[in-house]
């Protein structure tokens, strides 16, 4: 449903993208994670033809978005990261202007706007107008904002920043129940919890650059495994380690041992940390999960809002 | 261009107008307060200039249509500056309506609204305050009409130039009383210094004037205003011209308020 190949994007001396490979096929969740500035919003803003890319191909569905964009919007329903709803109108007049725009009308339209906004249990709501809604009730009307056509490529960028745990539980409910129904979805965040909630194939972008992809069991299969990190008050010492595996990683105050068996380890760290243990802040053991594949993938933990020095 | 989604934006703008109805009620009863205001100030120098029997509202009336019109030329640029300051812009973008489509929907209704609040003035002043058109009605029409397409290209146009609202506001303020001002619907260019009725004409409202005046005064009718209408209709292809020129629809405008 959505093939993108070589994608580049710089924004004068910044580069956003380098060489961006990706694929959607129907009835699939991507999860494109990452953390801030790692390109996610400006791929999504590129296959939503809101952006040129300076070279690659983005084909929706088997249209060439580049070359003819309205076609390929046609198929699309993007809810961008920043909430976008028309506040002084009402909830019900926000769905029938995406629904008219994408060419719904009449009784097709009527009903498309009822189960948009049951879906995301504001049918209750939609007389009141948008401007009078609380933040996760907003949130919930700019996702259905993007359902209401039935997209067949639902771009999802960063859908539940900011939400409340309750809207965050129906948004990735649904997005399930989508991606049930045939729609292929591209859904940016920077949530791992949520990527590992919607068993979605993960494609892990960082600094412009994909840097792995895959299911998620597969990706903490193949780079996950537990890791003990031990903080210091100041430079972490370098410490021998006599049991199999990797050796340990030094980054400012932490220490990091990759582990299968964080007790044992933790045991002979203490031993090998010697003197330095009156220097000792906390010791951390960091479980195989989506987590410890980024630490092990990227070298650094995941910090969500973290901002990407780009060059 | 696809009329479906061009009209669904017409519409979208229509009910944000009927949500916040203080611009449409502004310009259509401030005209009728000002032109009610200026109608005695305006007699003695119509009768000085030869008109028989004038009541002042042979120049209030015109004078306040046009200066009401060019005072709202920031309407039709803040639907857009709008749409910045809720997020909604990049969701049109991302939708089936090409940027023409959102221009025409969005400036529509700017539109309508300056020809509405032009009609509805020199309509009511018949009864109150006397206003007698001895042209012809339809030329009137086919007048104010030429007015609102030129004002409102001139108004894309700023919107096309200004980065931020305030910027909009500034031009919109700027521009509005230049064109209300120097282009005589204020005071009669006769009136005005010698430069400044020199250089009237280089603005759409002067000729505006010319033809509303030749209607309302003169008894003229859609011949008479041929002149005045293709000036303004020529303004409106310059403006249109250098504001597709210049309107980046993927430039981030800032929206306060």
């Amino acid at each position: 449903m959505l093939r993108v190949e070589g994608l580049h994007k710089s924004y004068g001396r910044v580069v956003a993208l380098r060489g961006v490979d990706l694929e959607v096929s129907p009835g699939e969740i991507v999860s494109l994670l990452g953390p801030n500035g790692a390109g996610k919003s400006t791929l999504v803003s590129i296959v939503a033809g809101l952006r040129r890319p300076d070279a690659g191909t983005v084909f929706v569905g088997g249209v060439d978005a580049l070359a003819r964009p309205k076609a390929a919007r046609s198929l699309i329903g993007l809810a961008p990261q920043d909430l976008g709803i028309y506040p002084i109108v009402t909830v019900r007049q926000n769905l029938t202007l995406f629904g008219e725009l994408a060419g719904l009308r009449g009784r097709e339209l009527r009903t498309r706007v009822q189960e948009v906004a049951e879906a995301l249990l504001l049918d209750d709501l939609l007389d009141r107008l948008a401007g009078e809604l609380s933040g996760g009730q907003k949130r919930r009307l700019h996702t259905a904002a993007a359902l209401v056509h039935r997209p067949r490529l639902l771009l999802l960028d960063e859908a539940t920043a900011g939400a409340d745990v309750e809207t965050r539980a129906q948004l990735v409910a649904l997005v399930r129940e989508l991606a049930g129904e045939g729609s292929a979805v591209l859904y940016s965040t920077h949530y791992l919890q949520e990527v590992e909630t919607l068993g979605a194939s993960v494609v892990l972008i960082d600094k412009g650059s994909v840097l792995a992809r895959g299911a998620v069991a597969e990706l903490v299969a193949r780079h996950g495994g537990s890791v003990v990190e031990l903080r210091f008050d100041g430079e972490a010492p370098v410490i021998t380690r006599d049991r199999p595996g990797r050796q340990p990683e030094r980054d400012g105050n932490l220490l990091r041992i990759p582990t299968a068996e964080p007790g044992p380890e933790i045991a002979a760290a203490m031993t090998a940390i010697g003197a330095h243990a009156a220097r000792l802040q906390s010791v951390e053991v960091v479980r195989a999960n989506l987590e410890t594949a980024y630490l092990a993938i990227t070298g650094r933990r995941y910090k969500p809002g973290e901002e990407i020095e780009r060059a | 261009m696809s009329p479906r989604a061009c009209l669904a934006v017409f519409r979208h703008e229509l009910r944000v107008l009927r949500r916040d109805p203080s611009t449409a009620v502004f310009v259509i009863v401030m005209p009728l307060v000002l032109a009610a205001l200026m109608q005695r100030l305006f007699k003695g120098t119509l009768v000085a200039q030869g008109v028989t029997g004038a009541t002042g509202a042979e120049f209030a009336v015109p004078g306040m249509a046009v200066s009401f019109a060019a005072f709202g030329i920031g309407y039709a640029g803040f639907a857009f500056f709008r749409d910045h300051g809720w997020g909604t812009w990049e969701r049109l973008r991302a939708s089936q309506a090409s940027s023409l489509d959102i221009l025409v929907g969005k400036v529509a209704p700017a539109v309508g609204l300056s020809l509405i609040q032009m009609v509805v003035l020199f309509i009511l002043a018949v009864p109150l305050f006397g206003l007698s058109v001895t042209g012809s009605w339809p030329a009137l029409l086919v007048t104010v009409f030429a007015l609102a397409l030129c004002l409102n290209a001139f108004a894309v146009l700023l919107t096309a130039v200004a980065r931020t609202s305030q910027q909009l506001t500034v031009f919109a303020s700027v521009g509005g009383l230049v064109l209300a001002t120097l282009g005589g619907a204020f005071v009669p260019v006769e009136a005005m210094p010698g430069w400044a009725q020199a250089g009237s004409p280089v603005l759409p409202t002067y000729w505006a004037m010319q033809g509303l005046l030749d209607v309302v005064i003169d008894g003229g009718g859609l011949l008479d205003v041929a002149g005045p209408v293709a000036a303004l209709l020529g303004f409106t292809a310059v403006f249109a011209g250098l504001a597709a020129w210049r309107f980046r629809f993927d430039e981030p405008k800032v929206y306060w308020g």
